[in-house]
């Protein structure tokens, strides 16, 4: 189906390919799932399926890309849209019109395709991802996940025997991602549909793929294989098999289910070992909260946001806000940075309501990263960022470079913020934030496009600054950093505050909520890898702290 | 305002339409100066656009244009009442004369003002309203968006990236608040210049990167795709060269003096037909279909031809002779009243009677786009 | 198999491009000189003279979308139109806050900017389309927009003309072309409407057959008197921003136009063709 022959391609301008005598067959009908760090090529890789590469890039290839029988040499993309189709992460910014129907039918007038035909595809893509009650609704109107079944469908409708799909998912909660990836599930199974996923939250997919493509960059050829060989020495893995391989586990199972049948001789042997917690200084009961909600409301036109939320934020604590899209994780984050006043009741932070301060005296009392880290930054180059920051803000020069060589040396400081990768952004705007080293600390969705290295870092630098006593909030989805780093975990629905808790309490025995390694040791409380190895290491000291 | 007829549905009249039938009234309305022709010509507009409106926000441009026409009668009376030729009539009042120095000679202000020039006046800035009423009628009635839609395919690049220039501008205002609140939390000042450079750039490198993506997925999803290059286009480049010959002679000779006007204006007819050939095969080369194209049926022909007649009355009357179309107003009398034509006038009421049926296509992207309900029920979390 | 090289552009004007750009630019100057330029009329003649600016209003859209049908025929790729579409909707928002006709019009700077990165084929088109889009926005498709869109087109094709320069010259010299060309456009724009505004009965109206040199004086009154008033604080607005926010939109510009590598250059290494089917890093079968 998607053939390549001794590939090897480098951009214009670069000094060394990017992908190195590429040789692999995805074969028809089977869901390919491509993983591999940031940086790595993988993107390359997949646009080198659809013909992008090299003709929109520009740029060396040798070797030949074979789709159903045409070869990106001779045909463009545009000349390959009847064969496959190529779906990115962001699902608006591909969008041309601004309804679901003419978004459907938009690839289908390129083609050349008869009106009656037309009409049929339509209907049957709404069928098939489940939109036939959006088909009139304007595409500024619908949830990310909707958006995104629209983009697919929207390939979909040239009836290409293969589909790309770089990073789907990224952008969506989980709820969301499983509507996504079940339709994919279905047009690969029902339909007869080849489709190649690159995703960096495994998790996910992994249950899903038939083979596993291993993309590392830095020369290392590309490797393919079944998803229990690959993932048997990936360095790119899942909780689940990370904890297969701490359990050697053979094969590696790739679901909850296939692990649970496995696990009951790693169950009996924790039973009997006391699991130790993660060392973390707590702040005494006496120590004044850094910031409360007191019965705050919020709402706009017929809108209630928020209603009735009562919180406090306690020094030294990682606190993990959690809920659907829409429950009001974002308006509770911007009520507490001051964007918005409460409608009713009152938000302080460090005794005063922070949409009274000035921007200077906000900065110094709490730090919000949005979810979109590139808002914040406006220089032209890294270095240019960090000398404003400090100038701006009135620090010492240099300060902003500490803190960011303090999160991730290395940074190249004449690069642009727009060609770094999220992980590296992402640090550069905590750095901007964390020079005023405020006491509290908010972060909306950061996990969003981070791989596993990434989020580690992430992870460290959080686990870093709760240990100097700043009190930091985390609104996500991703229940493997909550498990990982949070002590405390506040459930929000419908605006209201449905649970709030230890972490531990709140997550470990929730269906959704759940991380990996909970689901396959249920009903033990065990959250992650580390705590059932540093369990299984057996320890001479065992601190159980409550 | 009139409600459909029970048991049938009421479809939205296809945009071209619209603007065929103000084209026609519009031209009607240039070809006179009777104020009383004038005024019926306004009073059918504006009924027409009354009773077939609907609650779009572009449907109020008719307001927006009909004050612009008492603008350009207010400043052409001024102009006409300070500046004006003094020819002899019935004075009404006397402004001082005012002395200009010699590199202003041939400007005088000031001068006797008499009923007779400033009814001329009126007149011709009247003439100018109307026009400019039709064309307010034209955009209260066809749907913008729609229109986009049925461009014909020599423009249809163009189309697309008006298209992509409309779905994009309400983004950019969100996304201009959310950096507006992201410079607030990093401390940084909204005002001033450091704040506009500070906001600008942001929204502009995000509008640019989202630029590319957004090509390639048009890339991927086969635009451009182009048939072989046939004879047609042999003929199309004929057709257009010759046309702009043939329209670059026409001007030349209308505003020629020794030649006649008939002459220039046939030149134009011709080349300008020649230009629409050429455009309409070169168009052709494309090889794109049209998902569910806008209806065109009875009501639209009915609409289209109602314009088209009005025309023809006004044509056929001037070439008669019948009097009362061109009023000047040297001898100061009221204006004669031509019953026929006025009745060719009333033709123009025709859209107001006619209702398309129809199912009302579902996407329409005039109630949905714009609707502030949605946009609110997007919530940021 | 290797293409032949060339310097990426975003938009490129062929020889047919070219050709009737020339045309409809000479006849979008004659829709807009013409008052200064017609000749004396009698009898029949002088009853018609008057519906001249109806014509080229009829006209000039015709000639507009054949231009525009060609240049995007040939050269308008997938980049160049998303590039089009977004620079056109910022345009268009810019110029929401000055209504109607006349007003601030802070948007000319962008456009200028624009040509001035992306060149004149671009220049031209960004011109035009920014200016039916923000029509469209409105709901004010009037008469006047076929000539607005003529002189927006000339003033971003004009900015791609300058000289080459960079740095602090080069701001300087964009910032003198805004005023100068703000001033213009304004000046076109005011002669279009100078029949209407006058008539042919005052003193400051065009005279059939008055030569050039007199109807231009007569036209300098007018202009004076009536639209100088916006057309000044429009020159210096749109000077003003360039010199404010020239620098980083031109990087922002510029880094846009190299990431979007129009006319990319693709070299096909012919060698590796001949490595045989069987020497593939051997995979596991598919399951």
């Amino acid at each position: 189906m998607i053939r390549f022959d001794g590939v090897s391609f480098t951009y214009s301008g670069a000094d060394a390919p990017t992908l190195r005598n590429v040789d692999l067959e995805i074969t028809e009908g089977e869901l390919c799932l491509v993983v591999g760090t940031t940086g790595s090529g993988k993107s390359t890789f997949l646009r080198a399926m659809n013909g992008l590469v090299p003709n929109s890039t520009g740029g060396k290839l040798a070797g030949d890309v074979l789709v159903a029988g045409r070869s990106t040499r001779t045909h463009a993309s545009r000349d390959l849209a009847d064969v496959i189709g190529l779906v990115g992460q962001d699902p608006s910014a591909s969008f041309v019109t601004d309804v679901v129907e003419d978004e459907l039918a938009y690839t289908m007038e390129n083609l050349g395709v008869a009106p009656q035909a037309m009409r049929r595809r339509v209907e049957d893509t709404l069928d098939l991802l489940g939109l036939h009650e959006l088909r009139g609704r304007s595409l500024r109107s619908l949830s990310g996940g909707q958006q995104q079944r629209v983009a697919i469908g929207a390939v979909l409708t040239a009836a290409p025997r293969a589909l790309v799909l770089d990073e789907p998912t990224s952008a969506l909660d989980p709820a969301a991602a499983e509507e996504v990836l079940s339709s994919l599930s279905r047009l690969v199974h029902d339909v007869g549909l080849t489709v190649v996923i690159a995703e960096h939250r495994l998790e996910r997919v992994l249950p899903f793929a038939d083979r596993v493509v291993l993309v590392s960059g830095d020369g290392v050829p590309l490797r393919i294989g079944a998803p229990h060989e690959v993932m048997a020495d990936s360095p790119v893995a899942p909780p689940l098999v990370e904890l297969a391989r701490l359990a050697g586990w053979h094969p590696v199972p790739l679901s909850v289910r296939d692990a649970r049948r496995v696990a009951a001789p790693l169950r009996a042997r924790l039973a009997t070992v006391t699991r130790v917690e993660r060392e973390r200084p707590v702040s005494g009961p006496d120590a004044a909260p850094v910031a409360v909600l007191a019965r705050a409301s919020y709402s706009y036109g017929d809108v209630h946001a928020l209603h009735d939320v009562g919180l406090s934020f306690n020094r030294g604590e990682i606190m993990a806000l959690m809920g659907r899209n829409g429950s009001g994780k974002s308006t509770l984050l911007s009520l507490l940075a001051g964007a918005r006043r409460p409608s009713a009741g009152s938000v302080r932070v460090g005794g005063e309501s922070p949409a009274s301060l000035s921007p200077r005296r906000l900065v110094k009392a709490v730090g919000l990263v949005p979810q979109d880290a590139q808002l914040l930054l406006y220089c032209e180059t890294v270095a240019e960022e960090c000398r404003t920051s400090d100038k701006e803000s009135g620090l010492t020069e240099g300060v902003t470079r500490r803190v960011l060589d303090g999160i991730l040396p290395g940074m190249p400081p004449d690069r642009h913020p727009r060609d770094l990768s999220e992980g590296q952004r992402l640090a550069l705007a905590l750095a901007v934030v964390l020079a005023h080293e405020p006491p509290l600390l908010l972060l909306d969705e950061p996990t969003r496009g981070l791989d596993y290295p990434s989020k580690a870092r992430l992870e460290g630098v959080l686990a870093g600054l709760a240990a100097e006593g700043t009190s930091v909030v985390v609104a996500t989805h991703d229940v493997e950093l909550v498990a990982r780093v949070a002590d405390r975990a506040v459930l929000l629905a419908d605006g209201e505050v449905v649970a709030d808790g230890a972490a531990r309490d709140v997550i470990c025995h929730s269906p959704v909520f759940a991380p990996q390694v909970a689901k396959v040791l249920a009903p033990d409380p065990w959250l992650t890898v580390d705590e059932v190895r540093r369990a299984l290491a057996g320890t001479d000291q065992l601190v159980e702290q409550s | 305002m009139r409600s459909p007829t029970p048991g049938r549905a009421r479809r939205a009249l296809h945009p071209a339409a619209w603007w065929a039938w103000s084209a026609g009234l519009a031209t009607a309305a240039i070809e006179t100066t009777n104020p009383v022709l004038l005024a019926l010509i306004a009073a059918v507009v504006v009924y027409v656009v009354a009773t077939r409106r609907s609650t779009a926000p572009w449907s109020r441009s008719l307001v927006v244009f009909l004050r612009l026409g008492l603008v350009v009668i207010a400043i052409r009376v001024v102009i006409e009442v300070l500046f004006g030729d003094r020819l002899p009539g019935h004075v009404m009042f006397s402004l001082p004369r005012a002395s200009l120095p010699s590199w202003a000679a041939g400007v005088s202000i000031g001068g006797p003002v008499t009923v007779e020039s400033v009814l001329e006046t009126f007149n011709a800035g009247l003439r100018l309203a109307v026009v400019l009423l039709a064309f307010g009628a034209a955009n209260s009635l066809a749907n913008p968006y729609r229109l986009l839609r049925c461009l014909p395919a020599v423009l249809y690049e163009a189309g697309v990236a008006v298209t992509v220039a409309l779905t994009y501008a309400p983004e950019l205002v969100t996304t201009i608040g959310q950096v507006r609140e992201a410079r607030r939390l990093r401390g940084r000042p909204n005002r001033g210049l450091a704040g506009l450079r500070g906001m600008a750039v942001p929204v502009l490198e995000g509008a640019l990167d989202r630029s590319l993506e957004l090509a390639s997925s048009m890339d991927s999803r086969g635009y451009g795709r182009r048939g072989a290059a046939t004879s047609a286009r042999r003929r199309a480049t004929f057709l257009t060269g010759a046309g702009a010959v043939l329209v670059l002679v026409g001007v030349y000779v209308v505003l020629n003096a020794s030649t006649p006007w008939g002459l220039g204006a046939a030149t134009l007819l011709a080349g300008a037909c020649s230009l629409a050939g050429g455009a309409v095969l070169s168009g052709r080369r494309a090889q794109r279909t049209r998902y569910r194209p806008e209806p065109w049926r009875r009501p639209e022909w009915l609409v289209a031809a109602s314009g088209a007649a009005v025309v023809a009355v006004f044509s056929i009357a001037g070439a008669l002779g019948v009097g009362g179309l061109q009023v000047s107003f040297p001898p100061l009398s009221t204006p004669p009243i031509p019953i026929l034509v006025c009745l060719g006038i009333l033709i123009g009421l025709v859209p107001s009677l006619v209702t398309p049926t129809g199912a009302p296509r579902p996407s329409d992207p005039s109630m949905e786009a714009v609707r502030p309900r949605d946009v609110a029920a997007v919530e940021p979390t | 198999m290797s293409r032949v090289r060339r310097v990426g552009v975003a938009v490129r004007l062929t020889t047919r491009a070219s050709v009737l750009l020339a045309v409809a630019s000479l006849l979008g100057l004659a829709a807009f000189c013409w008052p200064l330029l017609v000749h004396a009329q009698s009898g029949v003649n002088a009853a018609h003279s008057a519906d001249a600016p109806w014509i080229f209003v009829a006209l000039l859209p015709l000639l507009l979308a054949i231009v525009l049908g060609e240049i995007a025929e040939g050269s308008l790729d997938a980049k160049a139109v998303a590039l089009l579409g977004i620079l056109a909707a910022c345009g268009a928002a810019l110029r929401v806050p000055s209504p109607g006709i006349d007003g601030f019009e802070p948007m000319w700077f962008l456009l200028i900017l624009s040509g001035r990165v992306l060149g004149r084929g671009f220049g031209f088109v960004l011109g035009a389309l920014t200016l039916f889009a923000s029509a469209l926005v409105t709901g004010g498709v009037g008469p006047w927009l076929p000539f607005q869109m003529l002189g927006a087109a000339w003033m971003g094709f004009g900015a791609a003309c300058l000289p080459r320069a960079s740095g602090k010259p080069e701001i300087a010299l964009l910032a003198a072309y805004a005023m100068v060309a703000s001033l213009l456009y304004g000046a076109l724009l005011n002669l279009w409407f100078w029949p209407f505004g006058a008539g042919t009965t005052t003193s400051f109206s065009y005279v059939s057959g008055g030569g050039l040199l007199g109807n231009l004086h007569r036209f300098v009154f007018y202009d004076l008197t009536t639209s100088l008033g916006f057309d000044i604080p429009r020159a210096v607005t749109n000077a003003v921003l360039i010199v404010a926010l020239g620098r980083p939109v031109l990087g922002a510009l510029r880094r846009a136009s190299r990431r979007a590598v129009f006319e990319p250059i693709v070299e096909l290494d012919d060698d590796a063709t001949s490595q045989s089917l069987d020497d593939r890093t051997p995979a596991s079968p598919a399951p």
